[in-house]
């Protein structure tokens, strides 16, 4: 079938609509080669290629995963997944909704993947199992890590979805058997676009497709990967509840009265103070509601190994390294315990020990004293 | 001898799936299922706190997304014996039926369809006898010629764009499509209304919930605390919203979804004699109206159906050594060799890939071959699923189950036996959600009477300290998965998972062949389909995605040193 | 019998002294509303939250006296670079061969209580002993982990340079998960240090019996007068000064 690139707005076409004139199209791309660490001379060619691609070509890889991700990018409101993917994006790449399989489906990603090298985004679900040579994850009797390099390869850009990709997520909870790893380990030298949580936010996927594709450039990252836009700010922090916590009033066990009041959820474990995600300000599934808000503590989800950062149900600070029982509290009372009676043992030991230089000044001390004169 | 061909990777599908066919004289003489990959949950649970396990297992799978939650909960529940509240009960109930609900549309549409419609076809639709159709076959009100051409025009366009996204290297034109281009159009139509539904009635978990995918679950009942009279709990704004969007969404299923599966059923009525398979189904049970241990109060009757003699239902106990699961076709191996079964609760895994090494072309189907054990009832294989479901409750006597089911086979003008097939299956899943749709507005009904009358409990929180458990227990909690029979087995020791494991509706259908050489759903039932063209798998991927796989459950523990160890397991497979 | 004549001995300046007591004072604050931070007691009030702020005050606090005892450690940085020779950096430098030679004598006589042949007057110490410079050194590094972990924690809430300039410290640890978890065990540090140096002052004054505990409200230690070049008479001084 013939492109007819009359009837399809390019990015550059698109932005000069939106306002911008050629000088700043040439500023974004700069910066995003800048970002993305290129040398200068690969500008005009990132510059061109925003110019003359049609859809953005976008292959999805699957590998140690459980689909929420793609489930919950399904689930985005605005814009709504059909309009993604009929005319924003070209979605050449996905187990989950493309129409052929086997041979075809992987012939289709080789085809974007030679037509459109360096020019498409590559999106990861799921971590990569390096354990038995990577035997732990075979699509089209290829390994992840090989499918995964392959891919990334050609790839202008790679986004993680969720903390799968991001940071290794279950299975890559203690004893991590399969050996999972989070694809920013795997692959240096490519822009990273790390979007952890389990899933995402649907909005927040669809979003960094938005931003990618209607501004032309990634988003800004901060030091951890992650789009500003979306993990700037703690879940504790925008979280409706915030006046209880600021008050002291919090509910101590589910189903109670404090908990019927919707008090807040900190007693009860609640993560959202050390969880950075957009769960307080763009809630979920168009802001229905977010775990908060349904009465049940933040686990942390979007956060690097929160499945191994203690109990869910529980504030408590876990000593890194211990298994089990390794509380930081527990071990500290303890410790204080017998420090207190280390100490003490010291004290006695010390009189017996020193009991001659004790006992002497305390003979010098008393016949001083006798011998006061005024 | 036989020409092998290969469908990996399976698409639209959750998780990791792959076939291997043989094929002589254009049909299917034998067929080899196999999941490759695994991850190892159940030993990553092992040594956890049991409250905090089903956001553990709920990883299992985002696609079916609260069934291990529930089957988790349950299982703690039943060994910690923890009732909980109605309210709690009721709630559970709604979240599962708008699942169903959920996903069963967004299998037959986004799923299944793409094997039965041909969306390139629908070109070349005429817009007017499409809406013609449409309004002949539902009053929706989405329906008018200007309506249909406009989708088609926006097709056209993506079409003559050349980057054909996810329809690129489809089976368009394919000798085995045969909608005419009118009925191609209104499925493609559908498929894009469905899409935009599907993130509605999942707005029922994020009240209940918080968040879908994966909602927030609790030991003892729910953590969505009801508050008639305050904004910091469920109240009456609330809970309107769930019945407004259960509404809409039974509106969905009654107005688009069976319409759309009767009329394109009635032109496929030749897949009701394809895919037959051995003809034993079972079904664990589900809906509990009366707390779970009252097994009577279930809305979905538990039983198992041997050789599809309907007219006898035998009892399914997960208690004794009736379930059972082998290893001897599967990458693990057992301490006493690998041709005993192993009930769930004694279960043990160890995982020993001994697969070729990648890249590959063929498994060697000789000896092991997947990452999924092979689960027995009393030796036997079942097949699990809306259909088993449907005709357990048909063999059970349920009058509500056989009124739908005939009333579908009158309507589509086949004999009993078109179910047990390709079609019936695909055919149950919409009978099905009918039925579930139904039963979860009248559950929406005793949580709302519930609260009229003054209960306001949502959870059971007397034996949440684990100082209350006793040193050891052991439970099993059982659901019917959208997907099929689902149970999670679990051993408590001194308020730790000591032992867990995952015996998923996929695992019964997708496994590989036991020690008597007796294959499961998914090998046997491939058996006899015709494939018109080898390089083509569409008639393997009909059959395949009848099940609605979901492989990513596929996951068992091993110990990295190969040593033996005793504990944790998973049996594949993902609610979809 | 021969008895010691003793000299006062100005060792810990004033400042040394407010840097002390602030200290103490902000560590047994920042101690106690840490623990409450972390297990908030249960507050069964029915008042309106609107009209409460119980929890934000005890943050209030808690972060106030963050501040009081970052700027302490400020300035009494400065002041090892102006103060006495007991509150000098060079006090603190632990790798001279004296200061080696003390180390290993305080560890024989005080902490594993071995008795000497014979008493040298010079293995006492005037101002901190090697092993009580290393035990601060340590417990420098330590508040350096506490005001690291605690302004990234605290970063993120507020709009001034300051404890943004610590901001980096939470992608470091890979979130505030472990930040958090760094911070919490730290403070237990804190806690086991404190309960040794109170033990260990309170020992030193009752073996050595020179006023140790008192000079951390004075100043002054008694010094044998033969460990002073000249010594200034007691009286003539406090006449001089009247």
């Amino acid at each position: 079938m013939s492109i007819n690139n009359e009837q399809r707005k390019t990015y550059y076409e698109s932005i000069i609509k939106n306002g911008y004139n050629r000088r700043d199209f040439m500023k974004f791309t700069t910066y995003m080669a800048a970002f993305m660490g290129l040398e200068s001379t690969m500008v005009g060619q990132i510059a061109k290629s925003l110019e003359n691609t049609p859809r953005l070509p976008v292959i999805w890889e699957h590998y140690q995963e459980c689909t929420c991700c793609s489930e919950s990018f399904i689930r985005s409101d605005h814009p709504i997944v059909a309009d993604i993917i009929l005319d924003r994006i070209s979605l050449d790449y996905t187990l989950t909704l493309m129409a052929a399989s086997g041979h075809q489906a992987e012939a289709a990603k080789q085809e974007t993947m030679n037509k459109y090298k360096g020019e498409y985004i590559l999106c990861v679900e799921g971590s990569i199992p390096l354990g038995d040579d990577g035997n732990y994850c075979c699509i089209a009797g290829k390994s992840a890590k090989e499918s995964f390099l392959e891919a990334a390869e050609g790839a202008k850009a790679i986004i993680a979805w969720g903390s799968c990709a991001s940071n290794g997520c279950i299975q890559a909870a203690k004893p991590n058997p399969t050996e999972a790893t989070p694809i920013h380990k795997i692959v240096k030298n490519k822009p990273i676009i790390r979007v952890p949580g389990c899933p995402p936010i649907g909005e927040v996927m669809a979003g960094i497709i938005v931003h990618v594709v209607a501004f032309g450039r990634l988003p800004e990252l901060d030091r951890l990967g992650r789009p500003k836009a979306f993990y700037a700010k703690r879940v504790h922090d925008s979280c409706y509840r915030r006046p209880y916590y600021d008050a002291g009033l919090f509910a101590e066990t589910f189903d109670d009265h404090n908990a019927k009041e919707g008090y807040c959820l900190y007693k009860l474990g609640c993560k959202g103070p050390m969880t950075y995600n957009s769960c307080g300000t763009i809630k979920w599934n168009n802001g229905v509601s977010y775990p908060i808000q349904s009465g049940h503590g933040c686990i942390g989800c979007s956060e690097a190994n929160f499945w191994d950062n203690g109990p869910f149900y529980e504030r408590a600070t876990k000593v890194p390294g211990l298994e089990e029982e390794g509380l930081a509290d527990d071990i500290g009372k303890v410790a204080a315990g017998v420090l207190a009676g280390g100490l003490a043992v010291h004290a006695v030991a010390a009189n017996i020990s020193k009991r001659k230089e004790l006992m002497s000044r305390i003979r010098r001390g008393k016949s001083n004293e006798k011998n006061i004169d005024s | 001898m036989a020409n092998r061909i290969v469908v990996d990777p399976v698409t639209r599908i959750e998780g990791h799936l792959r076939i291997e066919a043989e094929i002589k004289d254009g049909k299917i003489v034998d067929a080899y299922s196999s999941s490759t990959m695994v991850r190892g949950i159940e030993q990553i649970v092992k040594g956890r706190d049991p409250r905090d396990v089903w956001a553990f297992v709920q990883r299992t799978c985002g696609v079916c997304t609260t069934v291990h939650a529930l089957a988790s909960v349950r299982a703690v529940e039943d060994a910690l014996d923890i009732a909980i509240p109605a309210n709690a009960e009721m709630v559970r109930n709604i979240m599962e039926g708008s699942l169903y609900m959920h996903d069963h549309v967004v299998h037959f549409y986004h799923l299944h369809a793409l094997d039965w419609v041909d969306v390139v076809n629908c070109l070349k639709a005429d817009p007017k006898k499409t809406s013609e159709i449409a309004q002949s076959i539902s009053s929706w009100p989405k329906s008018s010629p200007g309506y249909f051409s406009d989708v088609q025009r926006r097709i056209q366009k993506f079409v003559e764009s050349g980057q054909l996204g996810i329809f690129a290297n489809g089976y368009w034109g394919h000798p085995q499509m045969k909608l005419p281009a009118e009925v191609n159009l209104l499925g493609v139509a559908h498929y894009l209304e469905a899409l935009e539904w599907q993130k509605e009635i999942v707005k029922i978990h994020t009240i209940f919930g918080g968040k879908n995918p994966h909602p927030n679950y609790l030991v003892g009942g729910m953590a969505c605390a009801i508050n008639s009279e305050s904004p910091g709990g469920l109240n009456a704004e609330r809970l309107a919203m769930v019945g407004k969007l259960l509404k809409e969404g039974k509106q969905f299923v009654e107005q688009v979804y069976i319409p759309d599966l009767l009329a394109i059923a009635s032109f496929y009525k030749d897949w009701g004699a394809i895919g037959k398979g051995f003809g034993n189904y079972m079904s664990y049970g589900d809906f509990p109206t009366n707390g779970y241990a009252d097994l009577s109060s279930f809305k979905f009757p538990q039983g198992v159906i041997l050789d599809r003699d309907l007219s006898k239902v035998h009892d399914v106990d997960h208690r004794n050594g009736d379930i059972e699961e082998f290893v001897n076709n599967s990458w693990y191996n057992y301490s006493d060799g690998d041709d005993k079964g192993k009930h769930p609760w004694d279960g043990e895994t160890n995982i020993n890939y001994s697969g070729p090494k990648p890249p590959y072309d063929f498994l060697n189907v000789e000896e092991k071959y997947s990452f999924i054990k092979t689960p027995r009832w009393k030796g036997l294989p079942m097949e699990v699923g809306p259909l088993a479901r449907l005709l357990v409750g048909y063999g059970r006597g349920n009058k509500e189950i056989q009124d739908a089911v005939n009333g579908a086979l009158t309507h589509l003008d086949v004999p009993v036996d078109a179910l047990f097939s390709t079609l019936g299956r695909t055919a149950a899943r919409g009978i099905e959600t009918q039925l579930v749709a139904n039963w979860t507005m009248g559950f929406y009904d005793t949580l709302m009477n519930n609260i009229k009358n003054g209960d306001e409990r949502m959870a059971n929180m007397n034996s949440w300290e684990p100082k209350t458990w006793p040193a050891e227990a052991k439970g099993v909690g059982f659901m019917e998965a959208p997907r099929g029979a689902l149970a999670h087995w679990i051993r408590i020791k001194d308020g730790k998972t000591a032992n867990y494991q995952q015996v998923v509706p996929s695992t019964w259908n997708a496994s590989p062949r036991d020690p008597k050489g007796q294959r499961s759903a998914y090998e046997s039932t491939l058996i006899g389909t015709p494939v018109a063209d080898p390089e083509l798998p569409l008639e393997i991927i009909r059959t395949i995605h009848s099940f609605d796989p979901c492989i990513a459950c596929a996951v068992h523990l091993y110990d990295e040193h190969g040593n033996h160890i005793s504990q944790v397991q998973n049996i594949a497979s993902c609610e979809r | 019998m021969k008895t010691r004549n003793f000299k006062r001995v100005m060792v810990w300046e004033l400042p040394v002294r407010i840097f002390h007591w602030l200290n103490v004072l902000c560590i047994v604050v920042l101690t106690i509303t840490g623990f409450l931070i972390a297990n908030p007691p249960a507050i069964l009030s029915s008042a309106e939250a609107t009209n409460l702020h119980t929890f934000g005050i005890i943050r209030f606090i808690h972060f106030t006296a963050a501040y009081i005892f970052f700027f302490v450690m400020i300035l009494r940085i400065y002041w090892a670079f102006v103060g006495n020779q007991f509150a000098s950096w060079r006090a603190f430098w632990p790798f001279t061969k004296k200061n080696w030679n003390n180390f290993w004598h305080v560890l024989k006589i005080d902490i594993f209580l071995l008795n000497e042949e014979k008493h040298d007057v010079r293995d006492i110490s005037i101002g901190h002993n090697s092993v009580a410079t290393l035990s601060y050194l340590v417990m420098f590094f330590i508040a350096l982990i506490q005001v690291f972990t605690g302004f990234a924690l605290y970063a993120d809430m507020s709009s001034w340079w300051l404890p943004k300039l610590f901001s980096w410290v939470i992608p470091l640890f890979g979130g505030d998960f472990m930040v958090r978890t760094i911070h919490h065990i730290a403070m237990w540090l804190f806690i086991f240090f404190s309960m040794i140096h109170v033990y260990l002052v309170f020992y030193h004054d009752y073996i050595e019996g020179r006023g140790e505990v008192s000079s951390m409200f004075g100043g002054f230690k008694f010094v044998d007068e033969t460990r002073l070049k000249k010594a200034v008479e007691e009286l003539d001084e406090e006449i001089k000064t009247d």
